[in-house]
C-alpha cells in the first residue's frame, strides 16, 4: 500500500498533471485553459519543426551506426584468442562512465578551429583549410553524432558481449567443423541469437536519442542557427531560457512521448514478424 | 558501556546547546543572502558593499552565493514557478534583457523600491527597463555601455590615430578595416555567427529594439532593424571579419592578436587588461553609428544586470536598507569597485569621483572611465520587452542566410514571422 501511494504521488500524479499542463496557455505561472491552442501552435512553429527534424536525423543516422559498431566490437572482443581483451573492453566501455561535462570540454577543444582534429587532418593533407566544426550547421551535426557514438557504443557493446557469452560454444564448433566461414557464423548464428538483445538496445537507444539533451546543450547550445537543436533542448529553452511557457513545453514533451511509443511499437512489431 | 553512553549524551547536549545558541544569534542578526554569478566581478562588488554596510550595521552580514549565470536563472525560474519561496535569497542579480520577463511572468515576486531609492540619480535607460506599471523593481547596477576596443599600435602602423576613430559610422569602419587589411594583412573584427550581440548593439544605438514601446513585434517594417541587418551583412562581406565559435574563441581572437578590434560592453576591459604584455597597445573609441538612420548615436548597451529584492525574502527590510544606503548613494563605494573590479555602475553622481577621471596607461593614457561614463548618459532608452531571448534566437537562425548574401527584406520578414510565432 505505501508503495502504491508513493507511485501515485511521484509517477502518476506528475504524468497526469503534465498532460493537463499541455492544454494550458499563458506566461509563467499565469496560465489558463487553452484547449488545442498548443497543438495548433506546434504545427506552425518553425523552431519546433527544426528541432523535430534534427532529432529524427540524429536518430536515423546515429543509432544504426552505433549499434553496428557495438556489435562488431563485441564480436571482436568475444574472441578468446585476442590479446588484452579485458583492457579493450574497459577502454571502449569507459566513455559512458566519464563525466559528461569533462568530456564536452575536451570535445569542444578538440573540434575548435585550431584544435587537434583540424591540425591532424591538415597535417596529413586531407583538408586544405580548417573545418569550422562548431560554427557550421552540417559539421556541428557531425560532431554531435560522433560525440554520442563515442559515449554510448561501449555501453551497448556490454549488452552484446553478455548475450554472446550465453551462446553455446558447441554451435560455433559444429559450424566450424562444417566449414562455415567466420562472417557467415557471425551473420547466421551470432546475430539471430542476439535478436532479443538487439531489439532491447534499439529501443533503449531510440528513447535515449529522442531525449537527446546533454551533448547539444554543452557542445553547441543547439547552434549554429538551430542546426543541432533537439526537442529536449527546445523544451528546456521554452521553460528556462525563454519567457516560461510551461504549457507549450509540456505539449512538446508529449510529442516525445508519442514518438517513443510509436517507434517502440514499430520495433516490437518488426521483431515479431521476423520471429514468425 | 555506561561511560560511553554518558559521554555520548554529553556531546549531544553540548551540540544541542550550540545549535540553540546559533539559532538565537541568527535571530538577532540579519544575514542577507545574495545570488549572483561571476565571483570576481558581481560577487566581489557585492562583498565590498557588504563590508561597507557592516561598518555601520555590525549585526547584519551579506553572504553571496555564487552560481553560473544559466544555473542561477534556471534555479530562480524553476523555484518561482513552483510557488515555493523557501530557499530563495533576499537579493538576486538579474540580467537586464530578462528583467521584464521575470517581472511580468511572476507578478508579486519582486519588491518595488520606489519608496526607498531616488531613481533620478541613475541612468534613465537602466531605470526604465526595470519599471512595470509605474513601479521600479531594481537597484540598477552593472552598465553594459559599449565601446570600440582596438589595437592602437597596429592601427597606428596603418596610419590611424585615436582621432580617426572618434564618432565614425560603420561604413567608415569598413573603409578603415579594409585599408588596415591591405597595409598590414590583418583582420579587424571577430564575429560569432551564433551570437546576435552586434545586431542588438546596433539596434539600441539608434533607439530601436526587436519590439516597439508597447512590446509589439515590428521587425519586418522596422527600418533600423533592416539597416542593422544590412550593415552586419556589409561588415562580413567586406572581408574584415573572422568567424569564431563561442565565447572562448571570440575573446581569444583579439587578445591573441588574431583580430585587431571588437565592439562590446565595458565589462570586457578586465579581459583585455588581463594580458599585461599588451599594455599601451590598446585604445577605446565610441562605437560606430548606423549610416543614414534617424536617431543614430555612437552609444549603446550590451548586457548589464541589476539587483532585485524578492518579496518573500526573510530579511526584506534589511536587504532594502542595505541596497538603498550603499548601492543607492555611496559614491565612494562606486569609485572603489571601479578601480578594483572595473565595475561601471549606473549611479550618475558617482561619475564625479576621481577614479573616473584617472587615465589608464594600458589604453595609452586615455581617461577610459570618463569616456564610458559620458557615453552612458547618451544611450537611448529602449523597451527590451519580454521576448529578447526568443527574438535573439530568431535572428541567430537567419545569420547564415545573412552572411551568405541573402535579401535583407526577406530575412527580416522570416525573423519577424518566427518571433511572432514564438511570442504567443
Amino acid at each position: 500500500m505505501p508503495a502504491l501511494i508513493l507511485l501515485g504521488i511521484f509517477m502518476i500524479y506528475p504524468i497526469l498533471w503534465s498532460l493537463w499542463m499541455s492544454f494550458q496557455t499563458g506566461r509563467g505561472m499565469a496560465f489558463s485553459f487553452g484547449g488545442f491552442t498548443n497543438i495548433m501552435r506546434l504545427t506552425q512553429d518553425p523552431v519546433f519543426l527544426r528541432a523535430l527534424t534534427n532529432t529524427l536525423t540524429f536518430l536515423a543516422i546515429q543509432v544504426p551506426i552505433m549499434l553496428i559498431l557495438a556489435l562488431l566490437f563485441a564480436n571482436a572482443l568475444n574472441d578468446s584468442r585476442l590479446w588484452g581483451r579485458s583492457w579493450f573492453r574497459t577502454a571502449i566501455f569507459l566513455p559512458c562512465v566519464t563525466s559528461l561535462v569533462a568530456y564536452s570540454v575536451v570535445f569542444r577543444s578538440m573540434f575548435a578551429q585550431d584544435g587537434i582534429i583540424n591540425q591532424m587532418l591538415m597535417g596529413i593533407g586531407i583538408i586544405g583549410s580548417p573545418i569550422p566544426w562548431l560554427a557550421d550547421p552540417f559539421w556541428a551535426k557531425v560532431v554531435i553524432i560522433s560525440a554520442i557514438t563515442w559515449r554510448w557504443t561501449g555501453y551497448n557493446m556490454i549488452f552484446y558481449l553478455a548475450a554472446m557469452q550465453n551462446i553455446d560454444r558447441s554451435i560455433y564448433e559444429a559450424a566450424r567443423i562444417d566449414g562455415v566461414p567466420a562472417w557467415a557464423r557471425f551473420w547466421h548464428i551470432t546475430v539471430p541469437m542476439l535478436r532479443p538483445v538487439i531489439l532491447f538496445t534499439t529501443v533503449i537507444s531510440t528513447i535515449g536519442t529522442l531525449q537527446l539533451f546533454d551533448e547539444p546543450n554543452l557542445l553547441t547550445q543547439g547552434g549554429p542557427s538551430d542546426a543541432t537543436l533537439t526537442l529536449s533542448l527546445y523544451i528546456y529553452n521554452l521553460s528556462f531560457r525563454f519567457m516560461p511557457s510551461f504549457g507549450y513545453a509540456a505539449t512538446v514533451s508529449y510529442v516525445i512521448v508519442v514518438l517513443v511509443a510509436i517507434l517502440t511499437i514499430i520495433q516490437f512489431l518488426v521483431a515479431k514478424d521476423r520471429r514468425a | 558501556m555506561s561511560g560511553n553512553t554518558s559521554r555520548w549524551t554529553r556531546t549531544l547536549a553540548v551540540a544541542l546547546a550550540g545549535i540553540s545558541m546559533a539559532t538565537m544569534s541568527a535571530a538577532s542578526a540579519a544575514e542577507i543572502t545574495v545570488w549572483a554569478w561571476d565571483p570576481n566581478f558581481n560577487g566581489a562588488t557585492m562583498n565590498k558593499a557588504g563590508e561597507i554596510y557592516a561598518a555601520t550595521h555590525p549585526d547584519t552580514s551579506v553572504t553571496v552565493v555564487d552560481f553560473a549565470k544559466a544555473d542561477l536563472e534556471q534555479k530562480l525560474q524553476a523555484q518561482l514557478a513552483s510557488g515555493t519561496t523557501d530557499g530563495l535569497p533576499d537579493i538576486v542579480l538579474i540580467e537586464d534583457y530578462g528583467a521584464q520577463k521575470y517581472l511580468q511572468s511572476f507578478p508579486g515576486a519582486f519588491e518595488p523600491l520606489n519608496d526607498y531609492i531616488d531613481y533620478s540619480t541613475f541612468a534613465p535607460y537602466k531605470v526604465e527597463l526595470a519599471t512595470l506599471n509605474g513601479q521600479t523593481y531594481s537597484l540598477p547596477f552593472d552598465s553594459g555601455v559599449t565601446g570600440l576596443f582596438y589595437r592602437s599600435d597596429i592601427l597606428g602602423e596603418a596610419g590611424y590615430t585615436a582621432a580617426d576613430l572618434e564618432g565614425i559610422t560603420w561604413d567608415r569602419l569598413i573603409e578603415i578595416g579594409t585599408d588596415v587589411k591591405e597595409k598590414t594583412g590583418q583582420i579587424l573584427l571577430p564575429f560569432d555567427p551564433n551570437d546576435a550581440g552586434l545586431i542588438r548593439i546596433m539596434l539600441q544605438s539608434a533607439g530601436s529594439w526587436y519590439f516597439d514601446a508597447d512590446g509589439n513585434v515590428t521587425l519586418a517594417d522596422n527600418p533600423v532593424f533592416k539597416a542593422a541587418l544590412s550593415t552586419y551583412q556589409d561588415v562580413v562581406a567586406s572581408g574584415i571579419t573572422k568567424p569564431v565559435a563561442g565565447w572562448t574563441e571570440y575573446t581569444g581572437s583579439f587578445t591573441s592578436g588574431d583580430t585587431l578590434a571588437t565592439v562590446t560592453g565595458v565589462w570586457m576591459v578586465g579581459t583585455i587588461k588581463a594580458n599585461a604584455d599588451q599594455s599601451g597597445q590598446w585604445g577605446i573609441a565610441p562605437i560606430p553609428s548606423l549610416s543614414g538612420v534617424e536617431g543614430a548615436t555612437n552609444a549603446s548597451n550590451l548586457g548589464g544586470s541589476s539587483w532585485y529584492v524578492l518579496s518573500s525574502a526573510p530579511n526584506k527590510e534589511e536587504a532594502i536598507d542595505f541596497l538603498a544606503s550603499v548601492w543607492g548613494q555611496d559614491a565612494d563605494f562606486y569609485q572603489e569597485i571601479l578601480v578594483n573590479q572595473g565595475a561601471l555602475g549606473s549611479l550618475l553622481s558617482a561619475r564625479e569621483g576621481e577614479a573616473y577621471s584617472a587615465s589608464d596607461d594600458f589604453f595609452g593614457g586615455a581617461p577610459v572611465w570618463q569616456g564610458f561614463s559620458d557615453w552612458l548618459g547618451e544611450i537611448p532608452a529602449v523597451n527590451y520587452g519580454l521576448f529578447t531571448n526568443e527574438a535573439d534566437s530568431a535572428v541567430v537562425a537567419q545569420i547564415p542566410a545573412l552572411t551568405s548574401g541573402g535579401d535583407v527584406d526577406e530575412i527580416a520578414a522570416a525573423i519577424d514571422a518566427q518571433v511572432r510565432q514564438q511570442v504567443q
